[in-house]
């Protein structure tokens, strides 16, 4: 491989990486505020709280797979 | 293991005279959860509270008060008291603490009243240091109006358009200029306007006092360092009886808890006006120990019997019942929800697989044993609780992440042991080759083997989920039928099973561009159990079910995170090192290269930089092992919502019979 494209893999596994944090961070805003919400409402739904939370996470983790496929793979 | 603790419902019913001996027995025991009797009819009303009731809560709210103001915490007790003596000491002294502590705290608010008075005085007079003017001259007078102030610019001139008849004296007081006008009534109303005029002109009032402002400000100083020796004293002698009496406040607290409990217990009961009703739940185990104690303790008289008839599940309470090592992984088990009746308890599972993955994710012998020793020296100080059951978790998880660093050959993020990347001699700490286990090589480097790792990664994140799914199946069969699990459980196994293996004979293809391997048995065997998973799905949870699929393959590659949190712990790790090592410590290879100054930049550096890994390595393993338990393997499986067993009793800790 070449430098050039090299750089641009490196650059695209970077942008996987970014965005899909972004979009993982932005899902999970709002359900965080609504979980803390509701907690401080009743500290039973901590359980339930932390499992509405994380959901968008995996959002973050497919974008992470596809720069490690990125890395390795290519 | 696995199962909530096996309980029997159980009535216990007897003449009214006997209420009060059954409630001490079954408060002694503190074995029976009692259920609230709410549903009262004509023949049963609800109990009423045994007659010292009312005197105990009036003890323990004055009681509450005093360890309220002390400041009593909980602590370990040096000794206990005797349950006996209890009632006599807590009429007398009761009281006598309490008039103490009043009249100090009374004494103490009226001293800060008084401190407070004299120190607006003080800064009040301060001005008035600047100026040659005894207090008393500031006042009295008829004919003339005084008038005093900060100010920031001439007054004089523009007093002058006004009158000439006038008299100001000014001074510096802190870089600002302070003034006194002696001026007659006649020219009030120029005055007041010019001064409104003046923006810098800030006044002041003159305190009520006589004699010369240094002389003042001395005697106040005084009064308020006396005031201050006084407040302290009487703070000394509240803390003395803090320390004389706190014990037995805690011994105390714990009597009057426990009485008032007994007290009211009857509110939970059903009585007729002869006789009372308790219902409730033992565990099945001890039920003949319920027995034996009110057959000894009361006799015949009192009837006793298991209750077969069938209940709403959720009625029944819930004590997790786990071997020693997993019991404080009931606390993860709570925290998220108490399992119903016939559901798997998870804590056992969940002993081996939280500090599994969190041993993996940090796997390094430095972080390792710093994380060991905080939760031991946790573990230690705090006895029971919470606390301490967070304290073993983590104490296991560090113990893991120990061995799992060595097989990292990781410690604080410098090699352990030598390595060979890319050809080139890596130097570890230990200056040896790592172990070789079973064939394997080790330290496996975890920046050079991000393949395998993530393959790793997944085959557990693939076995955990079925094994969720194994737990699923079994608790659909026994709160329904065969049926039912197959179509809600076992078409899940199907399509994770199928899936993969077409997957894994699927991606090697498309990743180096060959053909889809449509002849290989094991592609086809695996798309046609997917097919017949998705088709059984749909069957027993309905087309929409369809949507769901993905979630199945999200919830695999989650476990990614394993290796992702463990790199990212690791390259932190290891950019600290470089950083201090190369800039301050070895600049140019050599040993102190860039002098002292340098070196301790870099010991800083080398610090701060691990510790912020630290709280990160505790927290990021932490929460991610946690949510992996909670959102991939919980919800193949788990329910929740059982109702807690809250036995009808305490547990003495200050006092003992």
């Amino acid at each position: 491989m070449d430098p050039t494209q090299a750089g641009m893999v490196a650059i695209g596994a970077g942008i996987a990486v970014g965005l899909s944090g972004i979009g993982a961070g932005m899902g999970e805003q709002a359900i965080g505020a609504a979980a803390v919400g509701a907690m401080a409402e009743d500290e039973k739904f901590f359980g339930k709280g932390l499992l509405m939370t994380v959901i968008p996470e995996s959002i973050a983790i497919f974008g992470l797979v596809v720069a490690l496929i990125l890395l390795f793979v290519f | 293991m696995f199962k909530p603790t096996r309980m029997t419902r159980v009535a216990i019913a007897g003449t009214k005279e006997l209420m009060g001996p059954v409630i001490s027995v079954l408060h002694k025991l503190n074995m029976i959860h009692i259920t609230d009797y709410n549903e009262e009819t004509e023949d049963f009303k609800i109990g009423k509270p045994l007659k010292p009731a009312s005197k105990l809560s009036e003890h323990l709210i004055s009681l509450r008060g005093i360890s309220n103001q002390l400041g009593i915490a909980e602590k370990e007790p040096k000794a206990k008291f005797q349950v006996k003596e209890l009632p006599v000491q807590i009429d007398e002294r009761i009281t006598v603490i309490q008039r103490e502590v009043a009249s100090r705290f009374d004494e103490l608010r009226s001293i800060e009243f008084k401190i407070k008075e004299k120190e607006d005085l003080i800064s009040a007079v301060k001005p008035f240091m600047a100026l040659p003017l005894s207090l008393d001259s500031y006042h009295g007078y008829d004919t003339i109006k005084v008038h005093a102030g900060y100010i920031g610019e001439d007054i004089e001139t523009k007093l002058a358009k006004i009158t000439r008849d006038y008299e100001i004296f000014d001074g510096e007081y802190e870089k600002r200029t302070v003034f006194a006008l002696f001026i007659p009534r006649g020219f009030e109303e120029e005055i007041q306007k010019l001064l409104q005029e003046l923006r810098s002109y800030v006044e002041l009032k003159v305190p009520e006092l006589k004699g010369n402002p240094p002389v003042i400000l001395e005697e106040l100083t005084k009064e308020v360092s006396s005031l201050k020796e006084k407040y302290l004293s009487i703070r000394t002698e509240l803390d003395k009886i803090k320390s004389e009496y706190s014990e037995f406040i805690m011994a105390a607290d714990e009597y009057l808890s426990m009485e008032t409990q007994k007290a009211e217990a009857p509110l939970r009961f059903a009585t007729s006006p002869n006789a009372f009703i308790i219902d409730g739940w033992v565990p099945s185990r001890r039920f003949n120990v319920l027995e034996q104690e009110l057959q000894k303790s009361i006799g015949d008289q009192v009837y006793l019997t298991k209750l077969e008839e069938e209940v709403n599940e959720e009625e029944i309470p819930i004590e997790l019942e786990n071997p020693g090592p997993s019991k404080p992984f009931e606390l993860l088990i709570n925290t998220f929800a108490t399992p119903k009746y016939r559901e798997i308890d998870p804590a056992s599972v969940i002993f081996i697989t939280f500090p599994l993955f969190y041993a993996i994710m940090l796997g390094d012998v430095g972080y390792g044993i710093v994380v060991a020793a905080m939760a031991f020296v946790i573990k230690t100080k705090f006895k029971t609780g919470g606390l301490n059951a967070l304290a073993l978790i983590l104490f296991l998880s560090g113990i893991l992440s120990i061995l799992l660093g060595v097989l990292y050959g990781e410690f604080f993020g410098f090699p352990l042991f030598n390595v060979e990347i890319k050809g080139e001699l890596e130097h570890g700490i230990l200056g040896i080759a790592g172990p070789s286990i079973a064939g394997f090589h080790f330290p496996i480097h975890r920046f050079e083997s991000v393949q395998p790792l993530l393959l790793m990664c997944l085959i557990i994140g693939m076995l955990h989920v079925f094994l969720g799914l194994i737990i699923g199946f079994r608790n659909i069969k026994i709160e329904h039928d065969l049926k039912h699990a197959i179509f809600a459980k076992g078409s899940w196994m199907m399509i994770l099973i199928g899936g993969v293996a077409a997957i894994a004979k699927l991606m090697p293809a498309l990743m180096s561009r060959q053909p889809v391997p449509s002849g290989d048995p094991v592609f086809l065997g695996g798309v046609a159990l997917a097919i017949i998973g998705i088709i059984l799905l749909i069957k027993g949870e309905g087309f929409i079910s369809i949507l769901e699929i993905p979630t199945l393959l999200s919830n695999v590659l989650s476990y990614s995170r394993i290796l992702a949190i463990g790199l990212s712990s690791a390259g932190i790790a290891l950019a600290v090192n470089t950083l201090s090592m190369n800039l301050f410590i070895r600049p140019h290879g050599v040993l102190l290269g860039g002098g002292i100054g340098l070196a301790l930049v870099g010991v800083v550096i080398l610090f701060i930089g691990h510790l912020i890994n630290l709280l990160l390595g505790i927290l990021g393993p932490g929460l991610h092992s946690l949510r992996l338990q909670y959102v991939e393997f919980f919800t193949k499986f788990y329910e929740g919502g059982g109702k807690k067993y809250v036995p009808f009793g305490y547990i003495r800790k200050y006092t003992e019979e």
